[in-house]
């Protein structure tokens, strides 16, 4: 028989859907041992009849939940999944660490709406919208901050692969585990030892490159050149089982969306540490809190204490 | 009477001088609050950030660390690499909302056992006036209402 998956987003772009469909042929193996019952993303099922606000989903063996939680519609929404599915599936990096939408986490709520709907482009309101739309939460959380997660896949998107592998071990009944390593584990980059690096390079030059047609030689470490490359304090598996980091091989050095290499890190102390034993001044970095860009979730970032106006 | 609060001080001494610098306190039995708990490390430059984090995220109220004065470090630079570090944590300590002065990276020699006496009693008063550290994480995670 097959296992029942439903799924919902919450805060989230819809990529890891995406990412989802993305798995070629395997998609036909996996509906084999797959039947999707609920997933408002792919198929029309909406919870809640007559326009009853109270949410009903379907019983369910495997929940896929993409997105952080921001608003009491998301916390409502996530509850419900727990309550109705058995193993429940952290899908992409906000609902593991909190993701881009957790950047928001530096900001008070007063701040965020105000900048939303009083900017100078927009009209004058009165007021911001308070009923009909859901009301937004103290800070924007990792969905593990208020359920409990049984397999977590990181990632901005996952990779297919491991989207595939974590549902297959679910229907085999078998555990399921994910690198440990970092980015910098199976990198190609070459590597000369500690560079002679004392400032960082802003992204706007480019890197040396010479990759040749034997793309696992040519070219040297991202950070030894200066560049600023979170693989270090990354978790490694972006580019699937078998490919290296998917924007390494792009000439882009790595901007930290697997989150931590280990779970309960944090990603901005681990960088910094990095580059301050390395020689950097961490005072001549323009901004260090968007090392946190995919792992703000947890309370690692946090509003500012408000200046009192005397 | 309601009881004196009384902190919990993680420490992290360096084998060479600073843990030595304790026992010659010991040994030449100065009176400090019992409420340091020492860790020996071989250097200080062995102490990971994430170490302090996870001190101050169990429930520490105070860390510090210990090593000895620059240019006397047993393998040559560990105690400059703590420097920078000490820097990045108290950045880090003040925005996930723990007071700097938590925390505290000082140097005693292994001669300077009274040194190290008076440093303890004045990091130990100073967290006393700070009073106990909440753990911030509690604050964002309701545990009784988790499923």
């Amino acid at each position: 028989m097959p296992i029942k998956l439903a799924g919902e987003s919450l805060n989230a772009c819809s990529g890891c859907e995406i990412s989802i469909l993305d798995m070629g042929e395997r998609l036909l193996k996996l509906l084999e041992f797959v039947s999707i019952i609920h997933f408002p993303l792919l198929m029309d099922s909406k919870q809640g009849k007559n326009n009853s606000r109270i949410v009903k989903l379907p019983k369910a063996d495997v929940g896929l939940i993409s997105g952080s939680i921001k608003t009491d519609e998301h916390l409502e929404l996530a509850l419900a999944m727990r309550d109705s599915c058995d193993f429940i599936v952290a899908l992409g990096t906000c609902a593991t660490h909190g993701g881009i939408p957790a950047l928001a986490n530096s900001f008070h709520n007063e701040d965020l709406l105000e900048y939303c709907f009083n900017t100078e482009g927009t009209d004058k309101t009165d007021g911001f919208p308070s009923h009909i739309v859901p009301e937004l939460l103290d800070a924007c959380y990792a969905l593990d901050e208020h359920i409990n997660v049984d397999i977590f896949l990181p990632g901005c998107p996952p990779h297919p692969d491991h989207i595939f592998r974590a549902l297959q071990s679910i229907d085999k009944n078998e555990s399921f585990s994910q690198s440990k390593k970092s980015v910098c584990d199976n990198c190609p980059a070459t590597r000369d030892g500690k560079g002679q690096v004392k400032t960082l390079k802003r992204a706007l030059e480019l890197p040396r490159w010479h990759a040749g047609d034997d793309k696992k030689e040519g070219f040297k470490c991202f950070l030894e050149q200066g560049f600023l490359c979170m693989g270090p304090v990354t978790r490694g598996g972006c580019g699937g089982d078998k490919e290296h980091a998917r924007c390494i091989m792009t000439q882009i050095p790595c901007r930290g969306c697997y989150g931590p290499v280990k779970k309960e890190s944090n990603q901005r102390l681990s960088m910094l540490n990095a580059l301050a034993s390395n020689g950097i001044d961490i005072s001549s970095l323009p901004e260090t809190l968007s090392m946190l860009r995919f792992s703000g979730g947890h309370g690692l970032l946090r509003p500012l204490p408000r200046i009192k106006e005397s | 009477m309601p009881s004196r609060f009384e902190p919990i001080i993680i420490g992290f001494l360096c084998n060479w001088c600073s843990y030595t610098g304790a026992d010659l306190a010991g040994v030449a039995r100065l009176q400090y609050p019992p409420n340091l708990r020492p860790i020996r490390v071989m250097c200080t430059g062995m102490v990971h950030p994430d170490l302090v984090m996870e001190a101050f995220s169990q429930g520490a109220d105070g860390v510090m660390i210990m090593g000895c004065h620059p240019g006397e470090c047993h393998y040559l630079e560990g105690n400059t690499k703590a420097a920078v570090r000490a820097k990045v944590i108290s950045v880090i300590l003040q925005d996930i909302g723990v007071d700097p002065n938590r925390f505290e990276l000082k140097w005693i020699s292994s001669a300077e056992g009274s040194v190290f006496a008076q440093l303890i009693t004045d990091f130990t008063m100073r967290i006393q006036k700070l009073g106990p550290h909440k753990v911030k994480s509690c604050e964002y995670r309701d545990r009784e209402t988790i499923r």
